[in-house]
């Protein structure tokens, strides 16, 4: 999926700034949320590696029960198409930067399930993954290596894939449309994030962001009456 | 969070509001929805929505052969794999007439009830984090772990052991096995006054547990209630002594049954069977020394096994209450229908919306997580 | 009394026009009844035999004869006995009728059905779909649905072929050979019989 690399973030001119974005990444690294959804069977493996005898806390990583909050998304085994529609709600509303990391052969090419029809076989088609964990299913000590490399990679600012998705987003989108119909829709505007982000990017709008928008139905805020004014207007 | 196809839907005019109840929800057993229309508090009612651990297992199976359906059948229940593997694999020797060595007999059930006490370990975890005591999660999976290294030793994996084969099990016990899975069912009973202490007489949990989500007997009966939820209601029914399997008949073992039916009452008929699976497994571990003999039947070459035409319906007693699997066998390589009744397909789903049906919004994650319902188990 | 089980099973159903009784085991019988009498069976097992607890309900395919086979497991909690009645449905239009006021758990086992075989269950309570929401094709579990034919046409997969395997491929050797190709290509070489 390297078809478009990342430009690398260029070095500031100013030492003091310099000297602040490495401190950034340094404290993003140790301070990760990760998003409580267990998507499939590799789940079971996270309690062991969250609680005393693995205990992922000493690095810093916590589970967090709010897309909003949460900073990594972990992808713990095969994701159904019904799950994988929920994902990838789930992950446009993480705020950036935010990291997906596929625990299981399952999200790296379907593993054992390739010939259901119920279950998506690529994670990285459709979000983009920054770090796989192989296995089935890993032991917590592969999910916290894992994860330790992760904490290495935006320690060096090297994580960033999470731009991928909005540089390259009618990719993303193809994909999707590919699997659940031209009507898939997302509540999230992610060309205008792009552009608020500014990685708005050669590949971010094409053939199928304008099919977006030309199945979109414009979201209607769900009404919220309470009895008495439903009284007084009637 | 609104998912494309939710339909917004104008409602008359009420004091009742619908709430999403997962798929993420910290409340929520796995990856599991239920849609709950709430008055204030009070449920009015609720709606499963499950499939999201969907993978088409029983398609699968009917395109795989025989020996690699045992791959897949322990990632249909999660947390307890091995009832899966040798419900499987007795459903085979039902079907082509394998006479299972009285030593691997013996080591699969040692293997059953080791998964069991893992499971009801996990499940102590589970409920009484939902009550918001999060001590007992921490020992519980620390505790678990131990059994799963004991797993591990066995079979390589700590979670999914594919140890049971068709004809018995894979290998023999490694040396010194026995001695250390005493050592550790030592531990684990010296360690239940302390989950006494901690769990059932804290009266954070007994509050918040007893007399909540009660069924009794009759509407257990009636919503095809099986395992310990239905021995918490009083009826002392087990697959292990009612339709024995492997050498249940031979063992020693009580059916731990409670009345009142409540979330209190289901921990409570699994924290005695916690006590009467360590009984089991010591019966095994003073026998199995003395049961010499190979502990796998000689089967036909595996990749072109043709499995004699024949239909079974297998039962075992899961952690979670009864565990089925009807495979039918037209003489093919591969099997021509398995079906998967797993207990949880009960539980989740019918008995679930029922329970929590004029209850509390707070009492929702309980009944579910009291229920020990396996959404994987459901979706298949 | 186990042994004695299957005899007043066969006196319940000696009223009963075409409906047999087997027994296959220690604990099993089979009945072959007729979708017009299952109900009436179902419920002189439940009402005169305690045959309270539906244990489930199997659904098959046989494609090649046009039939649904339609398998109620059902368990007696004082006879400690399970009897699995059988009767065969055609496959179109595919149309029964529900146990639910006889059985509860009967709801869920149907609503299964009818997702993944497209049965439909004349009275059962509910028949939306449960677990295939997200799913527009016709009902999975039949014969005819090819799910590996689906899958292919539905998922791009990427060629594996990286050149140091394009070297042993030019040579006749790589991954290239079918999995049916290779159990076949075993079979004949070490003389195993089908």
């Amino acid at each position: 999926m390297n078809d478009f690399p990342l430009p690398v973030r260029a070095e500031r001119s100013n030492p003091l700034a310099r000297v602040f974005d490495e401190l950034i990444d340094f404290c993003r690294a140790r301070s990760m949320f990760m998003l409580h959804y267990c998507t499939g069977c590799g789940a079971i493996e996270l309690p062991p590696a969250m609680t005393s005898r693995f205990d992922m806390e000493r690095l810093g990583i916590q589970p967090m029960v709010t897309p909003r909050q949460a900073d990594i998304l972990l992808i713990t085994g095969y994701v159904s198409i019904k799950t994988l529609k929920r994902v990838i709600l789930t992950y446009e509303q993480m705020g950036s930067p935010k990291y997906v990391i596929g625990i299981c052969s399952c999200t790296v090419n379907g593993g054992m399930y390739w010939q259901s029809y119920a279950t998506a076989k690529k994670l990285n088609e459709y979000l983009p993954v920054d770090v796989y964990i192989a296995g089935c299913m890993p032991r917590p000590e592969a999910v916290i290596e894992g994860l330790r490399k992760l904490m290495g990679e935006i320690k060096a600012g090297r994580a960033n894939s999470w731009e991928r998705y909005f540089r390259e987003y009618d990719r993303y989108l193809a994909a999707q449309q590919n699997l659940f119909g031209p009507n898939w829709q997302t509540p999230t505007d992610i060309i205008g994030e792009a552009r608020d982000y500014q990685l708005y990017g050669p590949g971010t709008e094409g053939r199928h962001t304008e099919l977006l928008q030309q199945h979109q139905v414009p979201l209607q805020p769900l009404r919220m009456t309470l009895h008495s004014d439903v009284e007084k207007s009637s | 969070m609104r998912p494309e196809n939710y339909q917004a839907q104008s409602h008359p005019p009420s004091h009742e509001y619908e709430l999403n109840f997962g798929p993420n929800h910290p409340g929520i057993e796995g990856n599991y929805a239920l849609q709950v229309r709430l008055h204030g508090d009070t449920v009015v009612s609720a709606h499963a929505d499950g499939g999201y651990l969907h993978r088409g297992f029983e398609k699968l199976m009917e395109g795989r052969l025989w020996i690699q359906n045992i791959a897949l059948v322990p990632r249909i229940c999660v947390p307890d794999p091995v009832p899966m593997e040798v419900c499987y694999s007795l459903a085979i020797e039902d079907i082509s007439g394998l006479q299972v060595p009285e030593r691997a007999k013996w080591l699969r059930v040692l293997q059953l009830e080791l998964s069991r006490i893992a499971a009801h370990l996990f499940y102590f975890g589970g409920h009484a984090a939902t009550t918001g005591m999060y001590s007992p999660s921490f020992w519980g999976v620390a505790d678990r772990d131990l059994i799963l290294d004991r797993f591990e030793e066995l079979s390589g994996g700590r979670v999914y052991h594919i140890f049971n084969i068709p004809g018995g099990v894979r290998r023999d016990i490694p040396e010194g096995f026995l001695g250390r899975v005493s050592a550790l069912l030592d531990y684990l009973e010296a360690r239940l006054p302390e989950y006494d202490d901690l769990l059932f007489r804290n009266q954070v949990f007994v509050r918040r547990s007893k007399g909540v989500g009660v069924i009794d007997q009759q509407q257990a009966l009636a919503w095809g209630v099986t395992g310990p939820n239905l021995r918490a209601t009083g009826l002392g029914f087990d697959v292990r002594r009612d339709d024995p399997y492997l050498i249940y008949n031979q063992l020693d073992f009580e059916i731990p049954t409670e009345d009142s039916g409540c979330c209190w009452a289901r921990t409570l008929v699994r924290r005695s069977e916690l006590q009467q699976s360590i009984r089991i497994c010591r019966q095994v571990i003073a026998a199995l020394p003395d049961i010499g003999g190979p502990v796998r039947a000689p089967i036909p070459n595996p990749l072109a096994w043709n499995v004699p035409v024949g239909e079974s319906y297998t039962r075992v007693e899961s952690s979670k209450g009864e565990l089925a699997y009807y495979v039918l066998s037209t003489g093919g390589e591969k099997p021509y229908r398995v079906h998967v009744r797993g207990p949880s397909a009960m539980h989740a789903v019918q008995v679930l919306e029922k329970m929590v049906t004029g209850g509390r919004l707070e009492d929702v994650a309980q009944i579910m997580f009291s229920l020990d319902a396996c959404p994987p188990e459901v979706d298949r | 009394m186990n042994g004695e089980v299957g005899r007043p099973i066969s006196r319940l159903l000696a009223d009963v026009d075409g409906a047999r009784c087997e027994r296959k085991g220690d604990r099993r019988v089979r009945i072959d009844a007729t979708p017009e009498n299952l109900p009436a069976v179902l419920e002189l097992l439940k009402g005169r035999a305690g045959y309270l607890h539906l244990s489930a309900i199997t659904c098959i395919d046989w494609m090649d004869d046009g039939e649904f086979e339609l398998i109620y497991h059902l368990w007696s909690y004082e006879d400690r006995n399970l009897v699995s009645a059988h009767i065969r449905i055609p496959r179109e239009p595919g149309v029964y009728l529900s146990v639910y006021d006889l059985f509860e758990p009967a709801g869920f086992f149907e609503r299964d059905i009818h997702e993944m075989y497209g049965v439909f269950f004349e009275g059962s309570p509910d028949q939306e779909k449960f677990i295939l929401t997200e799913w527009n094709g016709p009902p999975p579990m039949r014969k005819d649905f090819d799910a590996e034919g689906w899958v292919q046409g539905t998922f791009q997969w990427e060629d594996y072929r990286p050149e140091w395997l394009q070297e042993i491929e030019e040579k006749g050797g790589g991954i290239a050979i079918k999995p049916e190709q290779a159990r076949a290509n075993t079979r004949k070489i070490r003389g195993w019989k089908q």
